[in-house]
């Protein structure tokens, strides 16, 4: 007889968790309150950047490990989907404008005193920026290149994680709230149900067992921009800002994101829009003729330190705090987790870089 | 006009130790923001609350953590652009911490972040007379000062440069005239200064205080840098109060020095004067 595991939130890390101890061998089932389009989930309001070296600019140098260690996953994860996921790894650029310069030189100095290898940032000049973005040439006279980086359409995974779940036959009950957690049992809708183990994965809504929570608001607008055609994600550093596009199929492009201190889920604010908006027409003119097809507002489950944590004891694991970094650490923590549960206790690993709290 | 040396730094009716006031925004997590503040020893922090939707009880999370700290708060209206918005917030800065105190900013450009002078007076006579303890956050102009002096201030902000900029002090003659002309106003330089140095000078010229927020929030290591400020903001104080000699022209000499015949030193005093 296979454990039982009960997956309690099926964002991002619910669902790649349940995909992989299906694989392992586990008996899974998963709860969310939301539908199974994941609509209601952080996860689906992301951008999708995977940039473990430029979020050293506001990170602990942890952060980076695991999102270098979560790149080389990406791709044989995505490989064993049924369907193919957009997932890029061509670097990512950041630029200023002439007035800003002081802000690359900033970044710079804060990323490069976190990390170890050199070939992870690049300065470049205006024309190497115009051969890796022909469309930006002469647009700025210098800028940083981090050539390990990348980005991963988040709804697109989603979708494909929702297929696989449901193509085994893995059990997956929606929309209904779990009330209570437990080592070893969860309630809901007045039924109790018992587990080997139950995984907390509820993101902020765990938020009334783990009070340290708070949620980080953060806006994001996707427009539909024929005129721009930049590869890979490019963040513009500004003294007061630093919002990148994230160019995806289709002419599509992701503008974001805000980071507000606020758990509030309301629309998105005019001077949020501006801030936005401009940005983008201020690195590509093109952005003028663009068309908005969406405001999307999250709230970033976190931690007061901003990492990731792994609460474990017999019967009931939690996940949780994933922070801005959901997408570029996912597959590590579900790594962790997976160990976690086989062999009875955290990997030293988990516990080396600071995962296991 | 001679500025008291030896007195207590007080803001309304609360004296303080420190001189150090620091700001809550842009550190790369609350826990480094809450080890800096502690390295700091600062005893008033400055809680921005504009965008929180704080009405909506939208910050509670990051609220939570600000007064799990103890010291006292000082809500400030940043981002504020006109008198009613500023009005707004300070009120619900007022709810939320339960206190009186509130830094005034109202921008009047966006680029710079400088302030606008006369909406800060406007706004700063109404809040006043509503019993708020207000802080304006201003540009070192002499006759601002003393409109807002007049509207009920005890407490002024000049900048050092705009805020973010880590200049260091742009006019150190017009700080200098406003540290004269009101030799009784508790003055803090606000906004601008990037080194320990900088705020070092503010202190040397009398200055009762800083306030600082990117300087420390956005070093490589924010801990260690409010360490440097706070010490920096120490021996500039103590310099001031131990009484600083003043500079001199040592290139020409005030009396004939020993060993060079008189005709010499004439000659070279007429060079130097031509
Ligand atoms: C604007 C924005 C941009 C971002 N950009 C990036 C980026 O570029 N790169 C990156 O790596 N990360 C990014 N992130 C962060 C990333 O989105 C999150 O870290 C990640 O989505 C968190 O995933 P999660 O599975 O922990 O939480 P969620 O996705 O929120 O999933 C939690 C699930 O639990 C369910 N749930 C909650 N309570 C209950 C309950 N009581 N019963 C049943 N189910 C429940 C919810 O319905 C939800 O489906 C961004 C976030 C935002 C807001």
């Amino acid at each position: 007889m296979s454990l039982t595991v009960a997956i309690v939130g099926s964002g991002l890390l619910g669902r790649m968790l349940g995909v992989q101890l299906d694989r392992a061998g586990y008996s899974v089932s998963l709860f969310d309150r939301d539908q199974k389009d994941g609509r209601g989930s952080c996860s689906y309001v992301a951008a999708g950047m995977l940039a473990p070296t430029c979020e050293l600019d506001s990170s602990e140098a942890e952060i980076g490990e695991m999102g270098q260690r979560s790149l080389r996953q990406w791709p044989r994860f995505l490989e064993k989907l049924p369907s193919k996921v957009f997932f890029q790894e061509q670097g990512s650029l950041v630029v200023a404008h002439r007035l800003d310069r002081g802000e690359l030189s900033l970044l710079q100095g804060r990323v490069r005193g976190r990390i170890h290898d050199e070939s992870l940032i690049r300065n470049v000049s205006g024309k190497e920026l115009g051969e890796l973005e022909p469309d930006l040439e002469d647009r700025f006279s210098e800028g940083l290149f981090f050539p390990r980086e990348g980005q991963v359409d988040n709804r697109g995974l989603l979708q494909v994680l929702t297929e696989t779940i449901l193509s085994r036959g893995l059990e997956w009950i929606s929309g209904v709230a779990v009330d209570q957690i437990s080592p070893g049992e969860i309630s809901f809708g007045g039924e109790k149900r018992r587990f080997d183990w139950v995984v907390d994965c509820r993101g902020l809504g765990a938020k009334t067992d783990i009070p340290e929570l708070r949620g980080v608001r953060g806006e994001l607008i996707r427009v539909s921009a024929p005129e721009v055609s930049i590869r890979r994600p490019v963040r513009i550093l500004h003294p007061r800002y630093s919002i990148y596009l994230v160019p995806r199929p289709e002419n599509v492009v992701v503008i974001g994101a805000t980071s507000i201190e606020s758990e509030d889920l309301s629309p998105i604010s005019i001077q949020s829009t501006m801030e936005l908006l401009s940005a983008a027409y201020a690195v590509h003119p093109g952005f003028a003729e663009a068309r908005v097809l969406e405001t999307i507002v999250g709230c970033r489950p976190s931690f007061p330190d901003h990492r990731p944590r792994m609460y474990y004891q017999q019967g009931l694991m939690r996940l949780n705090g994933l922070y801005r970094h959901g997408f570029l650490i996912a597959p590590w923590v579900v790594e962790m987790a997976c160990h976690a549960l086989k062999q009875g206790e955290p990997s030293a690993e988990a516990r080396e870089l600071g995962l296991v709290f | 006009m001679r500025v008291a040396v030896h007195r207590p730094f007080t803001i309304g009716e609360v004296e303080l130790k420190s001189r150090l006031l620091l700001g809550t925004a842009q550190y790369p997590s609350p826990d480094v923001m809450v080890r800096a503040i502690e390295a700091s020893r600062c005893e008033v922090i400055t809680v921005s609350l504009r965008r929180q939707n704080a009405a909506g009880g939208g910050g509670e999370g990051f609220w939570d953590i600000i007064r799990g700290l103890g010291l006292h708060v000082l809500p400030n209206t940043a981002g504020c652009r006109t008198v009613q918005e500023a009005i707004t917030v300070a009120n619900m800065g007022r709810e939320l911490f339960d206190t009186s105190w509130v830094k005034l900013e109202l921008i009047g450009d966006d680029y710079t972040l400088q302030p606008d002078p006369i909406a800060l007076i406007e706004a700063t006579k109404v809040l006043a007379e509503d019993g708020f303890e207000v802080l304006p956050y201003m540009t070192e102009d002499l006759v601002v000062a003393r409109r807002l002096v007049d509207a009920g201030c005890r407490v002024l902000m000049p900048w050092g440069a705009p805020i973010g900029s880590g200049q260091g002090i742009l006019n150190p003659y017009a700080l200098r005239t406003l540290r004269s002309r009101l030799p009784d106003m508790t003055l803090l330089v606000d906004a601008g200064l990037g080194r320990p140095s900088q705020a070092a000078e503010a202190m040397e010229m009398g200055f009762d205080g800083i306030l600082l927020n990117s300087a420390v929030a956005l070093a490589q290591d924010p801990v260690l840098m409010a360490k440097a400020f706070s010490r920096a903001i120490e021996a500039g104080r103590q310099g001031f109060e131990a009484g600083l000699i003043p500079s001199r022209e040592m290139g020409v000499p005030s009396t004939p020095t020993l060993g060079t015949p008189f005709w010499q030193q004439q000659a070279a005093g007429k060079e130097e004067g031509s």
